[in-house]
């Protein structure tokens, strides 16, 4: 497998907190990795600096064959619209179309600005349409993204990643806002259309029984230095709870959650 | 048509192919006609004032002389000046303590959650919108003729209509208080007042507090041109050098009132953040106070520091002010007789003196306000966005597009008026062109705020995606701030109209001037009627207004 992202000493400082130190990692081509610690442990940061959202203090990253630390602005955004994210709150515009929302996927591939779905090329509406239907959510296309429950809109959300036909998908709490059955669901969802499009996953997560459940990799951070990096199978919940434990109360700023 | 990449999931596709364009819906169709209507009423109001840019480019020369005359600005009798602009500020304060002072117990009657009854709530509500439809300059006009020319009618005028717009937002931000302090102080047995002061008082103030000193802002515009109907400040000499066509010394005097209303700028931009700033968590006051020292009152924090030297100031300005101007309070009181004398004179008011003259500045009137409003928006928007972080390409953009909006919101729209005048000539096209780059200050600086409110989720997610910057913008930015756009240009659109029919006064369209003919030939049945009929046309446009911004959420 020839390696998807690769980091050589990354380290991400914001004003005098370190949220990243050193971090080096490789993920291989349809690996399903997942980042596990404590909020504030740079897991978030981790994930915005691989596609370029946050620029490295310093390190190297190469994420799809490109130095992302080094590329130019219109690199960048090249490299960005083959990989998909997916956030915590969604990121929906809520005043627009479930399928508007959708076509934002495609920006990408368009030049210029778009303004309402009609100026979208029409085989794009329809692709968009069909990624809603594959998310269970065709018959809300036409409906405000702001009216859909929490676990609905994530849907709509992966359903915008699709329609960047990623290689990578950077997925950054995908189920934290959600209630456990949501939460399975949406879950189920990602994990399924990712083996079927056989895209390479980098996941953060809470739920450790989720993690161990899905993932065939885990990546333990605390505090921004990486704590834990193994195979998943055969680790068992004990051995990946330490990774949010032996963190004193008062050891240093933890980064910050609002920020 | 390529078929799409992925096929769904499910085999049964349903047959038909769904549709992959909005469905039409009522809203959608009150929506296109609401655009189209004022479209129209654009239009139609364009050809009616006869906006051409030939008047523009033809009166460039005119204003190259004028210009040419103005240079070098010169300052006569600098003391003199001085003493005027210093007056100018004391009358802005007052005024707007004034307003204050009627504002709270109106705002309480008239909010829903706290009005004592139906008639009560109606009636409250009624007073403070006559407020805001009658504009001050007609106040002052009023109350000078009742009065006589000083400082007091032009306060009193500042101060009644500034509780239209104070009594109305503080209503909504005691509307907007959250129940729960009120039920619990009334849980504990405390009576109506008592619930009111410790239950819904503390949340209000801070809102109240930034909107009396924005409000301060607004009425220092309006007193630098008190003085052109002799309600007292610095427009009196603005005036006197305009007259005598000294030009030289109208732009020292412009000068000067630009000094003073940036000053007032940084100033209100600095008592907001050091008043509206929370104290930093975890360090509440008290939390380090030693143990075995019992005190009963907050320590001496920064913010009460803060707090409290600001509301000293304030009342120390107010009393310096009312002995600075030898401004007798009971003055109000026994001038009360001639202004009811006045009041009464205007009534019943006189619709036919001037027969279709009256009909036709009205609607001259509106036709500057839409005008004005629309290329207002036209011009604000780009120079809104440009002046806000998340649209801004460059800070040296940024700071270009605000320090451009904080110059011309500096400018009173009169004396752009009066440039206007001087360019293109007498007349509603000069007035159209005046409150359109006034605009720019008020709603350019609306449309960079909200356009830096907006939840910066979806902008990430168009980043993520590969997105550029005109596509962050049209997809991102521009749908969320749309609803505050769309309410901010209302708005302005209602602060245009009750502007234009002031313009008169000099000469730059509108009702204005039949309104002054008026009360200047003693014709107050006439000018009740004037005031009558503005009064009518400024309700009909906040309802219409407020109707289409309840369309577009």
């Amino acid at each position: 497998m020839s390696p998807v992202i690769t980091t050589r000493a990354l380290t991400r400082r914001f004003g005098g907190t370190t949220a990243l130190d050193d971090v080096g990692l490789t993920v291989g081509e349809g690996e399903l990795t997942v980042l596990l610690g404590l909020s504030g442990s740079g897991k978030s940061t981790l994930l915005r600096c691989l596609n370029g959202l946050l620029p490295a203090s310093s390190g190297e990253i190469e994420v799809l064959g490109v130095r992302v630390d080094r590329a130019r602005p219109g690199e960048l955004r090249a490299l960005r619209t083959r990989v998909g994210f997916v956030f915590q709150q969604f990121h929906l515009v809520g005043r627009l179309s479930c399928l508007e929302n959708v076509l934002v996927g495609g920006l990408g591939r368009l030049r210029g600005p778009r303004y309402g779905v009609p100026t979208y090329p029409r085989a794009m509406r329809r692709e968009a349409l069909d990624h809603l239907e594959r998310v269970g959510l065709a018959d809300r296309a036409f409906q405000r993204a702001d009216t859909l429950s929490g676990g609905q809109q994530q849907r709509v959300a992966i359903a915008r990643t699709l329609m960047q036909r990623p290689a990578l998908l950077l997925a950054d709490e995908p189920v934290a806002s959600l209630d456990p059955e949501n939460a399975r669901v949406v879950m189920d969802l990602l994990v399924q259309v990712c083996l079927e499009e056989r895209m390479t996953v980098v996941c953060t997560l809470h739920q450790v029984d989720l993690a161990l459940g899905w993932a065939d990799r885990l990546i333990g951070l605390r505090q921004g230095v990486k704590v834990l990096d193994r195979a998943a199978a055969g680790l068992d919940r004990d051995a990946v709870m330490g990774v949010y434990r032996q963190v004193a109360p008062d050891a240093g700023p933890v980064g910050d959650r609002h920020g | 048509m390529a078929e799409p990449g992925h096929a769904g999931p499910g085999p049964a596709r349903p047959p038909v192919r769904p549709p992959v364009r909005p469905p039409l819906t009522a809203r959608h169709a009150r929506l296109t006609a609401a655009v189209l209507l004022a479209l129209a009423a654009v239009v139609t109001s364009a050809v009616s004032l006869d906006v051409s840019l030939t008047a523009f480019t033809e009166g460039a020369e005119d204003v190259g002389n004028l210009i040419d005359r103005m240079l070098p600005a010169r300052l006569d009798e600098p003391g003199r000046i001085v003493d005027l602009a210093v007056e100018t500020l004391l009358i802005a304060v007052l005024g707007t303590v004034l307003a204050t002072v009627l504002s709270v117990p109106l705002a309480f009657l008239a909010a829903r959650n706290t009005g004592p009854g139906r008639l009560v709530r109606t009636g409250a509500r009624g007073v403070i919108t006559f407020c805001r439809a009658v504009p001050d300059l007609v106040f002052a006009v009023l109350l000078v003729r009742a009065m006589g020319i000083g400082v007091l009618p032009g306060v009193l005028a500042l101060g009644l209509h500034s509780v239209g717009m104070l009594g109305k937002v503080f209503a909504e931000a005691i509307e907007d208080s959250d129940p729960g302090p009120r039920e619990a102080a009334r849980a504990t047995g405390a009576g109506r007042l008592q619930e009111l002061a410790a239950g819904v008082l503390p949340q209000v103030v801070p809102a109240w507090i930034s909107l009396f000193v924005y409000r301060i802002d607004i009425n220092l515009r309006t007193s630098v041109v008190l003085g052109f109907v002799g309600a007292g400040g610095i427009g009196f000499a603005l005036q006197d050098a305009l007259r005598g066509l000294v030009y030289d010394r109208a732009l020292g005097i412009v000068v000067v009132i630009l000094v003073i209303i940036a000053g007032m700028e940084l100033l209100s931009i600095g008592l907001r953040r050091l008043l509206l700033t929370r104290p930093v968590a975890g360090r509440a006051a008290g939390a380090t106070a030693p143990r075995d020292t019992v005190r009963v009152t907050a320590p001496w924090s920064r913010e009460r520091i803060a707090r409290f030297g600001s509301a000293a100031l304030l009342a120390a300005v107010t009393v310096h002010g009312l002995f600075a101007l030898e401004i007798d309070p009971r003055e109000v009181f026994t001038s009360l007789d001639d202004i009811a004398d006045m009041a009464g004179r205007m009534l019943p008011p006189d619709f036919t003196a001037v027969g279709g003259a009256l009909t036709t500045a009205l609607l001259e009137t509106l036709a500057i306000g839409v005008v004005a409003t629309a290329a207002g928006v036209v011009l604000s928007i780009p120079l809104g966005l440009l002046a806000a972080h998340p649209v801004a390409p460059h800070p040296l953009v940024y700071w270009g597009a605000r320090a451009t909006i904080l110059g011309v919101r500096a400018i009173p729209e009169l004396v752009l008026a009066i440039v206007f005048v001087a360019a293109i000539g007498l007349g509603p096209l000069a007035g159209a062109a005046a409150l359109a780059v006034g605009s720019v200050g008020f709603l350019g600086k609306l449309v960079a705020d909200a356009a830096e409110e907006i939840d910066p989720g979806p902008l990430e997610a168009v980043r993520a995606v590969g997105g550029g910057w005109w596509q962050r913008l049209s997809t991102a930015v521009v749908p969320q701030v749309v609803p505050s756009l769309v309410g901010s240009s209302l708005y302005l659109l209602d602060v245009n109209i009750r502007a234009s029919t002031v313009l008169g006064i000099v000469g730059a369209g509108g009702v204005g001037f039949l309104l002054f003919e008026a009360v200047r030939t003693l014709n107050f049945a006439f000018a009740g009627g004037i005031v009558l009929l503005v009064f009518v046309v400024v309700i009909v446009v906040e309802r219409c207004s407020g109707w289409l911004r309840r369309q577009v959420r």
